[in-house]
């Protein structure tokens, strides 16, 4: 069978309950970082969707090989980074797909950063619950599921135009305010 | 690169709305600078945060009640309803620009366009704007000779189109697509028709029609020759207003201008004087015969390659150099890639796959490289301050994203690759840990603009990359000339270089976690030589001239 062929997935049911439970906690609870990693390897949201579903099932398929004293966001990367190729190769290669040089170093670096990272994330949810609700109202609108926000902005005129321009505005101060709340917390 | 321009690239590449150029500016900046792939993974987080966000918030709104009284739940669902209809047209407006784009891939595949645009070109748009050529013939061979009017190179392996070749002097062999064979003998002047057609308006030539090429055409001023399946000559001399036409085997029909075809079998011969034509006998020792073109091109390269034999001999006891390979085949061992520097036999290299082949001449060996395993192995101990490298090397194809000319086994410290892009530039690249972290790598990338083009491929070329650890400066050369010339804003002074196991045509054995990237080249390689300076322009230009085929 060619390598590319999306394999066709097999649970094992036999594992024990614990054994799943353990798995889905720590899949859960990584999933978020997960997806970020995926999305800055891959060109967009519905890549990274696909990803992460294979990525599930042959987490899922080695969790036996998992040492559970070990860093599960390192080793469920690992495995990503790979389906990510798999997916990439696989895809039609007229889409904007990073090179392998640049992959590799996002890669290596959003390991290298996975705890920073985490922290922007917390940061960034502080500083999102500041924001007032016609404000958050806004970002639902253009990041809701399904839509995508360019087709949306671009087509409108003058007035997407402004919406984007909001839309980029509000996501600079989150991404200011949450660096300063990161400098704050490292020198508290 | 500023910073309002980075965001707006790394926006654009959230919202996918980068162009290809657009997009190859940012693989650039990420390539080269920490601080914009950092920024990039924030961006990415929040973005990340902000869809599933605005996901739980919009499954809540699922589920109140139908009727429900919150204010604001009202005032999403009018903002919806009232983007609708732009997502609507955003949407046709997608299928419109893909279906321009099919068109624009049609009409460039008509013009026998093929376009490269940054790194990408898929296979998709490769296939579908098959690549055309006007073609008719190709010059197989040829023996001191001086192409007028036509821009240099006019090379064996060169694709000749229909036109006017003036031949000085010297001796071609030119295939006609159709089957027939053309010795010109200089001077003289030739136009290519079609495959099946060419005229000779003076001077000699001598054709050879294998049975599928029968009907090909050669035409003389005053007289047509249609090829029966045989072998003739011309002889034509337009400021005397003559012409002859010899048959050498077979049959040719005549067609004079004035008066009957004649049809000439071997031994016969038609001499046309004005407007007055006579039967002559045929004269094949007055024609230059494919064999002797092939004696007089076999000459020629013997004393090429003995002028470069005994430059070889001379330059591989210079003190400068790593490494020397010339690419002899040992028949005792076969796998033997000889360092012929310094008689060190530590740094011989090991074939693996590779196959022996014919380099720039017929008495000096090559080797191929094809498949995705092939290689040659070796391990230079040492640290240097500067290299060059310099090879020849005959590209059949540059099949791979990056295909590897000479690779350290990982990419540690101070280690150099060099490679050529799919896109045909040239890149040299070295890596150092940062400054601030020493677990990070910063990549010193140097590129040529692109030097690989069609016409490059299946020939001998020389390539040649001087770096200076002083300067930061990486020069690229092809054929002799400089290509590219640039210090990288990453250079740090005093940064050592090094090697270690490594390899050329290849990189086979990468650090852990790599995926294997495949990088072969696909083509020959015939010299390679590792310098521990960067040899000055001068130097690289003689060594060229010193080096080149023909």
């Amino acid at each position: 069978m060619p390598e590319d062929t999306p394999s066709t997935p097999r649970i094992e049911i036999e594992a024990p309950p614990e054994t799943y439970e353990a798995f889905v906690r720590l899949f859960v609870a990584h999933e978020g970082r997960l997806r970020g990693f995926l999305r800055s390897l891959l060109p967009d949201w519905d890549d990274v969707d696909e990803v992460m579903q294979e990525t599930s099932i042959v987490a899922w398929r080695k969790f036996d090989q998992f040492d559970r004293g070990t860093n599960f966001m390192a080793w469920s990367a690992a495995i990503a980074r790979f389906e990510s190729l798999k997916h990439l190769r696989r895809m039609s290669r007229d889409r904007l797909v990073f090179n392998d040089e640049i992959l590799d170093l996002l890669a290596e670096e959003s390991l290298e950063e996975t705890d920073t990272l985490e922290a922007h994330r917390l940061a960034l949810c502080k500083c999102l619950e500041k924001l007032d609700p016609r404000q958050k109202e806004l970002l639902h609108l253009a990041y809701q599921p399904g839509v995508k926000f360019h087709e949306v902005a671009e087509k409108a005129g003058k007035s997407a135009q402004a919406f984007y321009k909001t839309i980029q505005r509000l996501r600079a101060s989150l991404l200011e305010c949450a660096e300063k709340h990161m400098r704050k917390e490292a020198h508290a | 690169m500023n910073q309002s321009r980075t965001d707006f690239l790394i926006a654009g590449w959230l919202n996918q709305s980068l162009s290809k150029e657009e997009f190859a500016e940012l693989e650039l900046v990420l390539r080269s600078e920490p601080d914009v792939r950092k920024k990039l993974r924030w961006e990415v987080n929040l973005d990340s945060l902000l869809r599933e966000q605005a996901s739980v918030a919009a499954s809540l709104n699922a589920w109140q009640p139908e009727g429900g009284t919150s204010q604001s739940r009202h005032a999403t669902k009018r903002r919806v309803a009232a983007w609708v209809p732009w997502a609507a047209a955003a949407a046709l407006a997608v299928l419109g620009i893909a279906a321009f784009a099919l068109m624009n891939r049609g009409n460039s595949g008509s013009q026998g366009g093929l376009v490269l645009q940054g790194d990408s070109i898929g296979p998709a748009l490769a296939s579908a704007t098959e690549e055309t050529d006007r073609g008719c013939a190709i010059i197989t061979n040829q023996w001191n000779t001086e192409w007028l009017d036509n821009p240099p190179p006019m090379r064996a392996g060169d694709t000749l189109n229909a036109g006017r070749f003036e031949l000085g002097c010297g001796l071609a062999q030119i295939e006609f697509f159709s089957g027939a064979q053309l010795l010109l003998e200089g001077p003289a002047v030739l136009e290519i028709v079609s495959p099946w057609e060419a005229i000779c308006t003076d001077g000699k030539a001598r054709v050879r029609v294998p049975p599928p090429a029968q009907g090909f055409r050669l035409l003389t001023p005053g007289m047509k020759l249609v090829d029966l399946g045989t072998e003739f000559g011309v002889h034509v001399d337009s400021a005397k207003g003559e012409g002859e036409v010899h048959v050498f085997e077979g049959e040719v029909e005549a067609h004079p201008e004035t008066g009957k075809m004649v049809s000439l079998t071997e031994g016969m011969g038609l001499k046309r004087m004005g407007a007055l034509y006579s039967p002559m006998d045929a004269a094949p020792a007055d024609f230059a015969s494919i064999d002797d073109l092939k004696d007089l091109a076999g000459k020629m390269a013997r004393l090429r390659y003995d002028e470069w034999s005994t430059w070889s001999q001379q330059t591989k006891s210079d003190p400068r150099l790593v490494a020397c390979y010339l690419f002899r085949h040992w028949q005792d061992w076969d796998r033997l890639v000889n360092n012929a520097a310094g008689n060190d036999k530590s740094r011989n290299g090991g074939a693996v796959g590779a196959r022996w082949t014919q380099g720039r001449w017929p008495m000096k060996d090559a080797l191929e490289f094809k498949r995705p395993g092939d290689r040659v192995r070796m391990k230079l101990d040492g640290e240097y301050e500067a290299l060059t490298f310099a090879c020849w090397v005959k590209v059949d194809g540059l099949d791979r994203r990056y295909n590897a000319l000479l690779l350290t086994d990982g990419y540690e410290t101070g280690e150099p690759h060099w490679q050529i892009l799919e896109d045909g530039r040239m890149m040299f690249s070295i890596a150092y840990p940062d400054d601030g972290n020493s677990e990070k790598k910063v990549n010193q990338i140097y590129y040529s603009p692109v030097v690989f083009t069609k016409s490059k491929l299946g020939r001998w070329h020389q390539l040649v990359v001087t770096y200076d650890n002083c300067s930061g400066e990486a020069v690229q050369f092809v054929d002799g000339r400089e290509v590219s010339r640039e210090i990288s804003p990453l250079y740090q002074p005093g940064r050592k270089i090094v090697y270690g196991a490594c390899e050329m045509g290849n990189w086979g054995l990468p650090t852990k976690e790599h995926q294997f990237p495949v990088r072969n080249l696909n083509g020959c390689l015939d010299e390679f030589l590792i310098y521990s300076v960067a040899l000055d322009p001068a130097a690289i230009r003689q060594m060229f001239e010193i080096g080149k085929p023909q």
